[in-house]
C-alpha cells in the first residue's frame, strides 16, 4: 500500500496535476454555485477534455470539479435557496434561513469548514480502509439494500416539519411513482409511458431536480416577491455578514462534523447511496440526537442543521470513490458519468484496478487531499466574490436561473422533450409548493425508486418469494428495526402533543 | 367548501387512483407469470400506499375540523401580477424548448432571456442587451469552442 501512495503522490504532485485539482475545484466550485447546474453537468462538460490529458489527470480533474460542485451547490443553496446539486439539498435547510437572518458569511464558513472536514476525514479513511471498505460493501446482499433504502425512505420524518408527515409521505410515493416510469430493467415491459418513446428511459433525476428546485423556487419568487425580499435589505443581495465563528459554535460543530462525516463516508461506501441520502440521513440523525430545544430550532437555521449535511455528503463523494474504484460500480449519478469516462480510456474499474492501474488508483485518491485543501483556501476568502454572481437584479437573476436550467438539462439529454417535461413538472412542483408539500421527499422517493425495486426484486428470487429475507440475517432486521423507529418518531409526537391538548 | 389542507390529498388521490389504473394495465409477460415480484407489483402497491395516505390525510384535514376556508386564502400574499408574470414565465419556456432547434442556440437564447428579463420588468436598455448578448455567445464560446460540445445551430438556417 505504501508503494500504491508512492505512486499516487509522485503523480498527484506533478505540477500538471496541481493545476488541474486548482482548476478543477474552481469551475466546480462556480459552476455548482449555479442555480441549476450540478456535478453531473459540470462533469459531464469536462469529458471531452479529459479525453486529451491521459486517465490519470482527467480523473483528478473530474474529481476536482466534483467536488467544488458539490461546494458551489452548498453557496446556492445558503444565499438564494436554489440548490444545483440534489447533494445540498439538505444544506439549504438551514442554511437559507442563516442567511435570511443576515448570517450569510457565517453559514458560507460552516459550511466551508464542515465541507473541508468531511473532505479530509472521508479521504483519510478512503486512504487507510479502501479494501476493507470494499469488503463491508461486498457483505452488503439485496435485503439489506432493500431495508437500507427503506431507512433512507422513513427519513422523511425528519424533514416533514410539524403536521406535515403525511404530506411528505404522499411526495414520496409520488417520486417512488415517478421512478417506476420507462422501461422495466427486469422484464423490458414498458410501464407508463403512454406510448411515447421519450419516456421509455424513464424520467430523467436532473429534470425531477431541476425542476422541483431551481424552477420552482424561481417561479415561487416570481409570484411571491416578498418571499425572495424576505431578509435582503439592498436589491436582493444577499447580506454576507462576518465569515467568523465563535469558539462555542466550532465547540458545537465539532462532534456533528465528526459523526457526520464518518456516517457520510460509509454511506457514501454503499453503491448507489451517494451524497444526497449521507446529506438527508445526517441531517435526519443530528436532529433526532439533538436536545429538544435545539431540534425544534432545525429548519429555522440551527448550525448543527448546517454542519451535518455539508460534511456528510463532501464525505459521501469521497466514500462514492471506493465502489467505483474498487467494484467498478458508481456510488451515485456523477460517479457512473466517470465510470463511463473510465471505460472510455480503456481501464475496466472493478477489483483489478488498483493492481492493474495503480497511478490513477492513488492519485485520485491522494488529490482528494489537496483538492479540499484548495476548496477552503479558494472558498473562504472567495465567498464575497462568489456571492457577487448572485448578487444581480433579480429580473436577471431569475431568467438566468431558468436558463440555466432548461440548458443544464438540454445539454446532457439533446432532446426538447425533457425541456416541456421539465416545464410540466416546474407548474406541478410551483403548485405543490404553494399548497405546502415538501419537495425533498418527492426526490429522494425518486432517487431511491429505482434501487429499491431492483433490490427488493433481487430479494425475493433469493427468498424464494418469501418476505422472511428481513429476519433472516441479524443486519437486514437491525437496519428494519432502525427504519421502524425513525418512523414511529413522528407518531409518538404526534400523540404526545395530543396528549398535551387534551 | 374545499380549502388548502384538502385541496392537496384531493388532487394526489385523483393521480394516484389514475395511477392505480394504469398499474393494473401493465401487461405481464410469460416469463414473469409466476415470479413472486414482475413488472406490476410494486407500482401497484405505490398506489395503494398513494391512496391510503391520501385517505389518511383527508381523514385527519376532516376530523381536525379545519374550517372551510376559501382555497385561494392566502391570496393576499399572491397578486394577480405576478401569477400573470409567472404563467408567462411559463410560456416563454415553452416558446424557448419549441425554437431551440429551429432557431439555434445563439438566436433563440438571445430572445428568450430579452424577452424574461422583459416579462420580470426590466426595461433599461444595457442591461437588456448585456445580460443577454454577450452571455449567450460567451456561452456559446465556451461550448462549441473551447469544450467541443455541439450546440445545435438552427434548422431554420441551414
Amino acid at each position: 500500500m505504501l508503494d500504491g501512495i508512492l505512486v499516487g503522490l509522485s503523480t498527484a504532485f506533478m505540477w500538471q496535476n496541481l493545476l488541474y485539482v486548482i482548476v478543477g475545484c474552481f469551475v466546480g466550485t462556480f459552476i455548482g454555485m449555479l442555480p441549476g447546474l450540478g456535478p453531473i453537468t459540470a462533469i459531464a462538460l469536462m469529458i471531452p477534455i479529459t479525453y486529451n490529458i491521459g486517465a490519470d489527470s482527467g480523473m483528478i480533474l473530474m474529481a476536482g470539479v466534483y467536488y467544488g460542485a458539490i461546494f458551489g451547490g452548498s453557496t446556492s443553496s445558503i444565499l438564494i435557496n436554489a440548490p444545483g446539486v440534489a447533494g445540498t439539498v439538505a444544506s439549504s435547510f438551514d442554511g437559507y434561513p442563516m442567511a435570511k437572518q443576515g448570517h450569510a458569511g457565517k453559514a458560507l464558513a460552516i459550511a466551508a469548514y464542515a465541507s473541508f472536514t468531511g473532505g479530509t476525514i472521508g479521504a483519510l479513511m478512503l486512504m487507510i480502509a479502501a479494501p476493507l471498505l470494499a469488503k463491508v460493501s461486498l457483505s452488503f446482499q439485496s435485503p439489506d439494500y432493500v431495508m437500507l433504502m427503506f431507512l433512507g425512505l422513513t427519513a422523511i420524518a425528519a424533514f416533514s416539519a410539524k403536521g406535515q408527515f403525511l404530506k411528505a409521505m404522499m411526495m414520496t410515493v409520488f417520486g417512488l411513482m415517478l421512478s417506476t416510469v420507462g422501461i422495466d430493467p427486469s422484464s423490458g415491459t414498458e410501464r407508463f409511458t403512454f406510448g411515447q418513446a421519450d419516456l421509455l428511459d424513464g424520467v430523467s433525476f436532473l429534470l425531477v431536480a431541476m425542476a422541483t428546485f431551481a424552477l420552482s423556487e424561481a417561479l415561487i419568487n416570481v409570484i411571491r416577491p416578498e418571499k425572495a425580499n424576505q431578509g435582503s435589505n439592498d436589491d436582493d443581495t444577499p447580506v454576507i455578514g462576518s465569515t467568523k465563528l465563535s469558539g462555542a459554535e466550532v465547540k458545537e460543530m465539532a462532534p456533528v462534523v465528526g459523526r457526520s462525516s464518518i456516517l457520510g463516508f460509509i454511506i457514501g461506501v454503499l453503491p448507489g447511496a451517494g451524497a444526497t441520502i449521507a446529506s438527508f440521513m445526517a441531517y435526519a440523525t443530528e436532529r433526532n440526537l439533538a436536545p429538544k430545544a435545539i431540534r425544534e430550532r432545525f429548519g429555522r437555521g440551527e448550525i448543527r442543521g448546517l454542519a451535518a449535511p455539508e460534511s456528510a455528503n463532501n464525505a459521501a463523494c469521497t466514500g462514492s470513490f471506493v465502489p467505483l474504484l474498487t467494484l467498478g460500480i458508481p456510488g451515485s449519478g456523477t460517479t457512473a458519468i466517470m465510470l463511463g469516462a473510465l471505460i472510455a480510456y480503456g481501464i475496466q474499474p472493478g477489483p483489478t484496478l488498483m493492481q492493474d492501474n495503480p497511478t490513477v488508483f492513488w492519485s485520485v485518491i491522494v488529490s482528494m487531499y489537496f483538492g479540499n485543501i484548495v476548496l477552503l483556501i479558494l472558498n473562504l476568502p472567495l465567498i464575497p466574490y462568489f456571492a457577487k454572481a448572485l448578487t444581480l437584479p433579480r429580473s436577471v437573476l431569475t431568467v438566468m436561473i431558468l436558463f440555466f436550467s432548461l440548458i443544464g438539462v438540454y445539454l446532457v439529454s439533446f432532446n426538447t422533450f425533457d425541456l416541456f417535461m421539465m416545464v410540466g413538472f416546474a407548474l406541478v412542483a410551483v403548485v405543490l409548493r404553494l399548497l405546502s408539500f415538501p419537495m425533498a421527499p418527492l426526490l429522494l422517493g425518486f432517487i431511491l425508486g429505482d434501487m429499491i425495486e431492483r433490490n427488493y426484486r433481487r430479494a425475493m428470487m433469493i427468498s424464494d418469494g418469501s418476505i422472511s429475507f428481513i429476519w433472516e440475517r441479524p443486519l437486514t432486521l437491525g437496519i428494519f428495526a432502525l427504519a421502524m423507529l425513525v418512523l414511529l418518531i413522528p407518531l409518538k409526537e404526534y400523540f404526545q402533543q395530543r396528549k398535551v391538548a387534551q | 367548501m374545499l380549502n388548502r389542507e384538502l385541496l392537496g390529498p384531493v388532487l394526489f388521490l385523483i393521480l394516484f387512483s389514475l395511477y392505480a389504473v394504469s398499474a393494473w394495465q401493465i401487461p405481464i409477460m410469460p416469463f414473469e407469470e409466476y415470479e413472486a415480484v414482475n413488472s406490476a407489483t410494486l407500482p401497484k402497491v405505490y398506489a395503494l400506499i398513494g391512496i391510503v395516505v391520501c385517505l389518511l390525510s383527508i381523514a385527519a384535514t376532516l376530523f381536525k375540523g379545519v374550517p372551510a376556508l376559501d382555497i385561494r386564502e392566502g391570496a393576499e400574499t399572491i397578486s394577480k401580477a405576478t401569477i400573470t408574470q409567472c404563467a408567462a414565465l411559463i410560456v416563454l419556456m415553452l416558446i424557448y424548448s419549441s425554437v431551440l432547434e429551429v432557431l439555434g442556440f445563439i438566436v433563440s437564447t438571445i430572445l428568450f432571456l430579452g424577452c424574461g428579463f422583459l416579462i420580470m420588468g426590466e426595461r433599461r436598455k444595457q442591461i437588456l442587451l448585456l445580460a443577454s448578448v454577450p452571455v449567450v455567445i460567451v456561452f456559446w464560446a465556451i461550448m462549441t469552442q473551447l469544450l467541443g460540445i455541439y450546440l445545435v445551430p438552427g434548422e431554420f438556417w441551414s
